[in-house]
């Protein structure tokens, strides 16, 4: 390769662009040069905290999940990609066919390969390898930016599944940030007529009504959850048959139960609390079931579907891009929960060679926002606990004589 | 027709056995002789507490919901049952064909008619009236206590139905009273093994094992429930694919949780608090649906079925039968949560020999005779005379 992979390295806290050597390729792999990365709430716990949930960064990680490239390099074997597609990456590829993988569910796979979670090295670099198999060419008119954020809607798409989301159904939606807004466009693509979001911030909900939600509410840390499943019940003049708890806040899961009508779904997808209080009497009595999503199976090509027609346009959502070098800025947007979707690009910064942004969207017709500030950002949280000391990556990536995958 | 004795509740502590009129069955009505009726925990609950959640005893209620008996008097327009018939009652009748009755879970219906829950009276009493297409015939192979026991059965098939419990599946089941037991033998007839139960007290794990458990596993106030999951998969050699909590206890819902095989199911019977601190990252992260049971609907025909072709004996779980103008002792006896299913036999009893009655009516007819041999010889001496004076006067015209 006559150019550096550089990468983004997180190590005891810190985030550093370090020289690595350009991955080699196994059979089944292809080699991509990285286009555009989105940086996600769970990068930023693990920049932050050291961890997310109950995954712990132990060692130096190169972050990155959410991601689209170009393809460089196919390996032997391989036909369905060549040099120069435009494609977006899976970031999760079973290592082995389990019971999870063969029923399909491969989302369970405790074994998984997880780019861009402890110990898996991610995308946020300029050269990346991964399973040609979990790589999924974009059309001509998806560009490398929405690319980029093919995976939350698949977050999004999942849970929707998971939900059984139908046509002519009344859906919930705790959270207005990426997943939510990505949630809140996959009900509009189905056919949901009647959306309700809510949400602490009032950008992010005037958001939501540019975007289609039927109607808004807003909540705040002191919001009763039965108050506000009152409100959901009185917006919509009916109970809605399911609700998509993006927020992970004790609040919200209890107003999901408490709002949904007997025999309703509350799918959980957002991360973050380990335990909570449910209100486990109101949800047996009335049949309301509860329903764990994580991540997604199969949904890629749906997904690119739905942004290639159209049905879904994302590009909305894209609010901030920095260069890999400052990724750094890019990380404490995120974590301030300025904006919606930001962007790492991933390119070498030469002006002649960095792909055109998307041009912006005609911006609909939306209500003024709220001349209120968002709620003040957490403070930031004690560093992490990690005394290691930086060191170069020495790793060897596995290359298994046949790969399956 | 005698009065109908029945076991009224009238607020927390009160229950007493009163004499009620004997309804009359309205159009598709039955008028039914209750013959058994099983005690629930919820009749108890309603004893003690006058209340569950936001059903409250405001006005005097009869409790019981576990039952069957024979078919008395037909309503206007029922035609699919006949005086003499033995049926099994469901319970929960909808009264209005709502979104919910539309779509098959007329359960969730929210103004549905059901047995001893406020304001509805329950089926503890002698004569009971009841809409006809809720009362289902027994077979003759079907006893009238097996008929009771269709209704906690109802409520192990829903469980089992909701939870999709099938062949080859390996299920985990919390809590070996009456309702555990029940799942635990549904089940195990749709196929579901090895079948785990877990429960507090051994005579009831060795009950569990009696009626088919692969394996009892004791769990103890303190049992971590990290340690309960792990228990159960070296009991089961894996994880369960549906884990059934019967118990409502936090520790046993945790448990579950733990427990459950990633992408399984976790079925919620047990009403415990009304909330519950849970571990829900697992619920998420391993795609775990979390599924509650209310009651029931669709069940009647199938426990019927299993019933009669002996695909579950329900009858071992019977442990105490009261007659009942004993109801009272009965409610005591499952209150100290000793037995299993006490069982209150509802029909009359037939009239005993009392000497002093006796007496009374052998002296009454006596009387009655007398008085009619009186009477007798009171007209023959009048005829006589008559005769004795037309002889006498009869120149005289």
């Amino acid at each position: 390769m006559s150019q550096d992979n550089q990468a983004l390295v997180l190590a005891c806290g810190e985030l550093k662009l370090e020289k690595r050597p350009v991955p080699e390729l196994c059979p089944g792999d292809v080699l991509l040069k990285m286009g555009f990365v989105g940086i996600c709430n769970a990068d930023v716990h693990f920049w932050s905290e050291g961890k997310f949930a109950d995954m712990v960064v132990k060692k130096p990680l190169v972050l990155g999940h959410e991601a689209a490239g170009t393809v460089v390099k196919v390996s032997c074997g391989v036909n369905h990609l060549k040099a120069g597609d435009k494609v977006t990456i899976e970031p999760i590829v079973p290592r082995e066919n389990d019971e999870y993988v063969r029923i399909g569910r491969y989302n369970l796979s405790p074994t998984c390969f997880q780019a861009g979670f402890p110990p898996d090295d991610g995308a946020m670099c300029r050269f990346y390898v991964h399973k040609a198999n979990y790589c999924y060419k974009l059309p001509e008119c998806v560009c490398l930016e929405e690319g980029a954020l093919v995976e939350p809607l698949c977050v999004a798409l999942h849970a929707c599944q998971r939900g059984r989301v139908k046509v002519g159904q009344k859906v919930f939606i705790c959270g207005a940030g990426p997943i939510g807004l990505l949630t809140l466009l996959v009900c509009k693509a189905i056919g949901v007529t009647l959306i309700v979001v809510c949400d602490m911030c009032q950008e992010r909900l005037d958001k939501a009504k540019c975007l289609g939600a039927t109607i808004i509410l807003k909540v705040d840390k002191c919001t009763c959850p039965m108050e506000l499943a009152q409100k959901v019940k009185n917006s919509l003049c009916a109970m809605p048959d399911i609700c998509l708890e993006c927020t992970s806040s004790d609040t919200c899961i209890q107003a999901g139960v408490y709002a949904v009508k007997p025999g309703g779904i509350v799918v959980l997808v957002g991360m973050g609390l380990a335990t909570a209080n449910v209100p486990v009497t109101n949800a047996t009595v009335r049949e309301v079931d509860i329903r764990g999503s994580y991540r997604y199976t199969n949904t890629w090509h749906t997904a690119i579907a739905l942004m290639a027609s159209k049905k879904v346009d994302v590009k909305p959502l894209i609010t901030h891009r920095f260069g890999l070098d400052q990724a750094q800025d890019g990380f404490e947007c995120v974590k301030k929960g300025a904006g919606i979707k930001v962007l790492l690009n991933c390119e070498a910064q030469c002006p002649s060679m960095c792909p055109p942004p998307c041009p912006p969207p005609c911006p609909p017709p939306c209500p003024p926002p709220c001349p209120q500030p968002c709620p003040p950002p957490c403070p930031p949280p004690c560093p992490p606990q990690c005394g290691q000391q930086q060191s170069q990556c020495g790793q060897q990536r596995q290359c298994p004589q046949h790969s399956f995958f | 027709m005698s009065e109908n004795l029945s076991l009224v509740v009238h607020g927390p502590g009160d229950i007493k056995l009163e004499k009620r009129p004997i309804p009359e069955p309205c159009p598709g009505e039955v008028l039914l002789k209750i013959h058994s009726v099983g005690i629930c925990g919820s009749d108890v609950h309603y004893w003690q507490h006058g209340r569950i959640g936001d059903f409250i005893v405001k006005k005097p209620m009869v409790l019981g919901h576990e039952a069957a008996g024979t078919v008395h008097k037909l309503g206007e327009g029922v035609e699919h049952l006949k005086v003499g018939d033995r049926v099994s009652i469901e319970p929960g009748v909808p009264r209005e064909n709502c979104e919910f009755s539309k779509i098959g879970r007329y359960n969730l219906s929210p103004t549905i008619f059901f047995c001893a829950t406020p304001p509805d009276d329950g089926t503890l009493c002698r004569y009971y009236v009841h809409n006809a297409s809720y009362c289902f015939k027994l077979p003759e192979c079907v006893s009238y206590e097996e008929g009771a026991m269709i209704e906690p059965l109802s409520v192990g098939i829903h469980a089992c139905r909701r939870g999709g419990v099938h062949m080859g599946q390996k299920v985990l089941i919390f809590g070996a009273g009456t309702i555990g037991l029940m799942n635990l033998l549904v089940a195990k007839s749709m196929g579901a093994s090895p079948i785990v139960v877990v429960d507090m007290v051994q005579e009831r794990l060795d009950m569990a094992k009696c009626m088919g458990a692969s394996c009892v596993c004791k769990m103890e106030k303190n049992t971590c429930p990290r340690e309960m999951a792990s228990k159960v998969k070296t009991a089961l050699c894996g994880m369960p694919d549906v884990t059934i909590e019967c118990t409502g206890a936090e520790q046993c819902v945790q448990s579950g949780i733990y427990a459950t095989k990633s992408g399984g199911v976790l079925v919620l019977i047990g009403l415990g608090n009304t909330n519950t601190t849970a571990p829900l990252i697992a619920v998420t992260t391993r795609e775990l649906d979390v599924r509650g049971i209310f009651r029931y609907c669709n069940t009647w025909p199938t426990a019927i079925n299993m019933l009669a072709s002996q695909m579950v004996d329900v009858k071992p779980m019977i442990t105490h039968r009261f007659p009942l103008d004993q109801a009272i002792e009965a409610f005591e006896l499952v209150k100290k949560g000793t037995a299993l299913k006490v069982i209150v036999q509802c029909e009359e009893p037939e009239k005993k020999e009392d000497p002093q009655a006796n007496a009374l009516e052998q002296c009454q007819q006596q009387c009655q005779q007398l008085l009619q041999q009186c009477q007798q010889q009171c007209q023959q001496m009048q005829k006589d005379q008559k005769e004795h004076c037309g002889r006498i006067g009869g120149g005289r015209s």
